[in-house]
């Protein structure tokens, strides 16, 4: 490893810039991601930024169950992240569809249909420690020696 | 590709708010009251009414079946406020020829239910159109 | 409606200030906002058919899964619909902890709201201090039902579990010490001149725009309608002699004011339920029978409606839910928004409405 890429990666686990999109939840799984910006989970300690930018994101937090209405902008929104990008699935609904898969809904479950996703937090709503301990975990481990991965 | 993002056709998504049960109701009963076809009704409101305004149409029918500030009696028995303040569906221009005849036809002697019958059903026919 | 305009200037689906995806067109002449359409269609799950023809038992948790951040009132409202329904007694004490829960509940979604708000003026600070302080309301949720959201703690004829004693105790003193938070922020918001020049007499939303509308809750109450509440209607809030606060700014600052009131309004509530709290089960049972019902309640944000009609099995046949937001963001969006001196103050006067799309569109 040279000392260009220990650098960057030592960089790129200290700032972490998350966006989130809601595809289509009943809210619950929404206000625990806000709730990781209380000054109790202190988010940004670890150098987490929370913000609605895709463009400027790393990691994508996706909740809900993709509706109808999200169908190409998903995508669209997906590519729009740059390099090295992840998505992460909060909560029941994005990976089963909770509890509105039943017959005659409208939406269109799991979300790993229409974009990968690297790792999912069950629980229905999960708790805001267990979102936060999911980026942090998750966030070293794919953004370690990007640019080697790719060659 | 900005083209899909900014102008998606919303018919699907409108239609799926008018089905739903007490919209399907209140559209089933507007269009009863204008002697006009429910499909025909649905298509002027999807084509004129923006979401949020349908998914405000039960609440808005109720708000303006109970208002009762406006003292014509025919205006009054037309909707004229429902229909041009509550439920937009129609402008003033549109409703106010059809309050005068309907006007002059209860001056000439027609039965008043009659003439606002006939008013509901010219009423009606801007919407056909 | 097709209308022909100098530049329309749409904000969403994902945009900073939005918690939730909605677009927000505004039709503009210059920085002028002369007219505004909210395209949606962006959370429709379709609850209400996914419902019809499921046995209450499941349907109780797909009406709290309306919309997560008011998740106590939509089963409250939906069970004491069918309790109404089929003459199901609830014990006293069950009463008034339903009654303490819901308020809780009022409380985060309040500090919620107002924190939305100071967010979308770029006040972070007092943002954060609510955020904080909702995190204290979410813990005496916890404490008392046993999960932070979608609790399912009403159950027809009673709640799930009791109020033990020391966590009576200690329910009180955290009102205390919240009690004081809010008074500070309060003042904090109150004074601040900046905030003035941000929220007041922004956003108009007049009385007879708001019984067009027929806007409800908070976004009426502070047009000055305190007739609204439906807390009136309710016999439990009947016996503590609640009395509706109201405003008459018609503005933002109102608006969020008015939640503050609310506040403290919820605490002086809780603390009288818990004093007249007597003891007895909290379960009385009783199975929902055939019946149909309309039945309102007064949710976070305005008044909600449950239109139920089950069979003898208790099996849904025919549900519709009206919920406050619909009522809210059409007036938000067609009255409030209109004549608005800049595009800045449109992402603001939405979030002051406090707008939830998840159970505007079901
Ligand atoms: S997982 Fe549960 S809490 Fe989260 S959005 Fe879905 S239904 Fe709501």
């Amino acid at each position: 490893m040279t000392l260009l890429q220990s650098i960057k990666n030592y960089v790129r686990s200290k700032s972490i810039h998350v966006s989130y999109v809601d595809v289509g939840s009943c809210n619950g799984c929404d206000i625990e991601v806000l709730a990781c910006l209380a000054p109790r989970y202190d988010i940004e300690q670890y150098g987490i930024y929370v913000h609605n930018n895709p463009r400027e994101a790393d990691i994508l937090l996706v909740i809900g169950a993709y509706t109808p209405g999200w169908e190409e902008k998903l995508e669209m929104v997906w590519n729009k992240i740059p390099e090295p990008k992840v998505a992460i699935a909060i909560g029941n609904c994005p990976i089963s569809g909770c509890l509105f898969n039943r017959p005659h809904t409208y939406i269109d479950p799991p979300v790993s249909k229409h974009i990968p996703i690297a790792a999912s937090v069950p629980g229905c709503p999960p708790r805001p420690t267990e979102i936060l301990n999911a980026v942090l975990s998750l966030a070293p481990v794919v953004f370690k020696d990007y640019e080697v991965k790719k060659r | 590709m900005s083209a899909v993002i900014y102008e998606k056709d919303l018919t699907a998504m409108k239609y799926a708010i008018l089905v739903s049960g007490r919209h399907d109701r209140v559209v089933r009963e507007i269009a009863a009251d204008l002697q006009v076809g429910v499909q025909q009704l649905r298509r002027y409101i999807i084509r004129h009414f923006d979401m949020m305004l349908m998914e405000n149409i039960p609440a808005r029918y109720e708000a303006g079946k109970k208002d009762d500030s406006l003292m014509e009696p025919v205006a009054r028995e037309l909707g004229m406020e429902l229909y041009t303040r509550y439920i937009p569906l129609f402008g003033k221009k549109q409703i106010e020829p059809v309050i005068d005849e309907v006007e002059m036809l209860v001056a000439e002697g027609k039965p008043e239910e009659e003439a606002i019958r006939i008013g509901k059903a010219m009423l009606g026919e801007v919407l056909s159109r | 409606m097709k209308k022909t305009v100098d530049v329309s200037i749409p904000l969403g689906p994902i945009h900073p200030c939005f918690k939730e995806p909605a677009r927000v067109k505004c039709e503009t002449k210059g920085e002028f906002v002369t007219g505004a359409e909210v395209e949606l269609g962006y959370m429709k799950k379709g609850i209400e058919r996914i419902m019809k023809g499921r046995p209450w038992q499941e349907v109780m948790f797909l009406a709290e899964r309306v919309c997560g951040i008011c998740s106590v009132i939509h089963n409250m409202v939906f069970i004491e619909a069918l309790e109404k329904m089929s003459g199901i007694e609830v014990p006293e004490r069950a009463a008034l902890l339903r009654v303490v829960v819901n308020e809780l509940d009022r409380m985060q979604s309040h500090t919620l709201a107002n924190f939305s708000y100071c967010y979308t003026i770029e006040h972070e600070t007092l943002g954060m201090y609510l955020l904080d302080m909702r995190e204290k309301v979410m813990d005496l949720l916890e404490l008392i039902t046993g999960a932070r959201v979608t609790c399912a703690y009403i159950v027809p004829g009673g709640v799930r579990f009791d109020l033990r004693e020391e966590d009576r105790e200690s329910l009180l003193a955290s009102l205390d010490a919240i009690e004081t938070d809010v008074r500070r922020y309060m003042g904090m918001f109150e004074g601040g001149s900046l905030i003035g020049l941000r929220s007041r007499d922004i956003g108009i939303l007049s009385k007879e725009a708001a019984l067009e509308a027929h806007a409800v809750g908070p976004t009426a109450r502070a047009s000055g309608m305190p007739e609204i509440d439906r807390r009136l209607q309710h016999p439990t809030y009947q016996k503590l002699q609640f009395t509706p606060v109201s405003r008459d700014g018609c503005d933002n600052f109102s608006r969020i004011m008015i939640r503050f009131d609310e506040l403290l309004q919820s605490i002086e509530l809780i603390r009288r339920c818990s004093a007249l709290l007597p003891e007895g089960p909290v379960r009385g049972g009783g199975i929902p029978g055939a019946g149909e019902i309309v039945y309102c309640g007064e949710a976070p944000r305005g008044e909600l409606t449950y239109f139920i009609k089950t069979d003898d099995a208790g099996r849904i046949l025919d549900i519709s839910i009206q919920t406050p937001s619909i009522m809210n963001i059409e007036a938000c969006c067609h009255y409030m928004l209109k004549d608005a001196a800049s595009i800045a103050d449109v992402p603001s006067t939405f979030v002051s409405a406090d707008p939830c799309i998840a159970c505007t569109e079901r």
